[in-house]
């Protein structure tokens, strides 16, 4: 039994930052790459990633230095940066919204050692998990001690909460792009009855003036 | 005797440990129904390329939509992993194609906006796989970590409180969908309104300004005609 601690140990650590086969890019030394989440307030983000360097010699991505790390900087829809961190080659950031609105997430290598990235690039597996997906199960069921059809009743009002949060949400862009419609209405109006008065306003001034100016040079 | 046992024990974790490792590592990769999404910041004159990792005889559906920019247009491909372009997009603002079996390998998807000098563009993309080969993912290893149902230790009530619950949530969300839906139509209404509104005014601004033109240049050729009728 005393071998099952650190394989609970291991277990553990592989669910909590290994974002799977899934969705993968490739970062250059300085570059950025910012993905934006557009979520309601008070939900929760998981996001895990997972870096490989290309390796000359084998010709193919290996898992990358412990001294490679990457930088995660988020920020609200205020562009207010709410968590700016450097992790290590692999990573789990979490944060919890309190405004609705457009998160920003960036990452960018912190390498200094030129060297490591002549090869080419870094490939990043990325994993962003938001709202509902966020919720441990397993934990769940641990601490509440829920059997599986309780545990399954469990995520399906978890689901419905975040979808009706997400509606809410919606509700409010909503009335927000109205208001914009209808300023933009307002101003297109005002504006087209404005530009026709000036115009004829000025052709009429321009009329007299020049006549004006005829006249007092003895032309007319 | 007893170091014997001791050792027989030990290598018996060692394996159990490297199973349920694997196993772990296994049920964690393979996503029966697995959603990516993203949003992102595609920068003028550049492109940028995802690799989405799929298994043989998966289904494989990427949708993307331009958010933002002002033309609202981006190229986009698909290369599968032996090479071949399977799809090709040119400046659309958004799209939904379908691969079906997938091969083993790295799909390519890249977005183009090369064609664009000065404005970048938001784009949102979503690849659905739908595995043919896997368990019910996460799913199905809940019968492991949770507690057996022993006899029916709770009521039927438990359960119907549980789906009624469920049922008031669904009710409301298709309530705020019939209020968002009608808030969409009067936007719409509003908006159509708007450009039938800016056409009609612009023709006439157009055709005061011409008038006014045309007016101010007869004007001036009669001052200089009347002049000479005079002397």
């Amino acid at each position: 039994m005393m071998l099952s601690v650190p394989a609970a140990g291991v277990l553990l650590l592989l669910a909590w930052i290994h974002p799977g086969d899934g969705l993968y890019f490739h970062i250059g030394e300085t570059e950025k790459k910012c993905f934006i989440e557009e979520i309601p307030d008070e939900t929760m983000v998981i996001g895990k990633y997972r870096t490989q360097l290309w390796d000359k010699q084998t010709s193919s991505f290996l898992p990358s230095t412990p001294g490679l790390g990457m930088h995660v900087e988020i920020k609200d829809p205020d562009t207010k940066i709410i968590l700016s961190r450097q992790y290590g080659s692999d990573g789990r950031f979490t944060f919890t919204s309190h405004t609705p609105g457009e998160h920003q997430i960036c990452l960018h290598s912190n390498s200094t050692k030129m060297a490591l990235f002549a090869g080419g690039k870094l490939r990043v597996h990325l994993d962003i998990q938001v709202g509902e997906h966020t919720n441990n199960y397993p934990e769940i069921a641990a601490k509440d001690k829920l059997t599986e059809l309780q545990l399954r009743v469990r995520q399906l009002l978890d689901q419905v909460e975040q979808i009706q949060k997400e509606q809410n949400y919606q509700r409010y862009r909503e009335e927000r792009f109205r208001m914009t419609s209808e300023s933009t209405n307002q101003r297109v109006l005002w504006w087209s009855i404005a530009q026709t008065l000036i115009l004829i306003v000025t052709g009429i001034w321009q009329m007299k003036h020049l006549k004006s100016f005829f006249e007092a040079k003895k032309l007319v | 005797m007893h170091c014997e046992l001791s050792m027989i024990t030990a290598s018996a974790q060692l394996c159990l440990l490297v199973c349920l490792t694997l196993t772990a590592g296994l049920t964690l990769g393979l996503g029966s129904n697995q959603d990516v999404e993203f949003t992102f910041l595609l920068p003028a004159g550049s492109a940028e390329c995802f690799y989405q990792t799929t298994a043989r005889n998966d289904s494989m559906e990427v949708e993307y939509q331009v958010i933002a920019g002002s033309s609202l247009a981006v190229g986009f491909v698909l290369i599968s992993p032996s090479g071949y372009q399977l799809v090709s997009d040119h400046r659309s603002s958004e799209g939904i194609h379908t691969v079906e079996p997938t091969e083993d390998g790295d799909y390519r998807l890249c977005f183009d906006n090369s064609f664009s000098k000065l404005s970048e563009k938001m784009v949102f993309f979503e690849v659905i796989i739908n595995s043919q080969s896997g368990t019910g993912g996460g799913q199905e290893e809940w019968a492991d970590i949770a507690m057996t149902e022993s006899m029916v230790e709770y009521k039927l009530d438990d359960i119907r409180a549980s789906i009624d619950s469920v049922h008031r949530h669904l009710e409301k969300s298709r309530q705020v969908q019939a209020v968002l839906r009608a808030f969409e139509a009067r936007d719409r209404y509003l908006l159509e309104d708007n450009l039938w509104r800016v056409s009609f005014w612009s023709c006439l601004n157009l055709f005061v300004m011409l008038t006014v033109a045309v007016t101010q240049v007869y004007m001036l050729r009669r001052f200089f005609d009347t002049k000479r009728v005079r002397t």
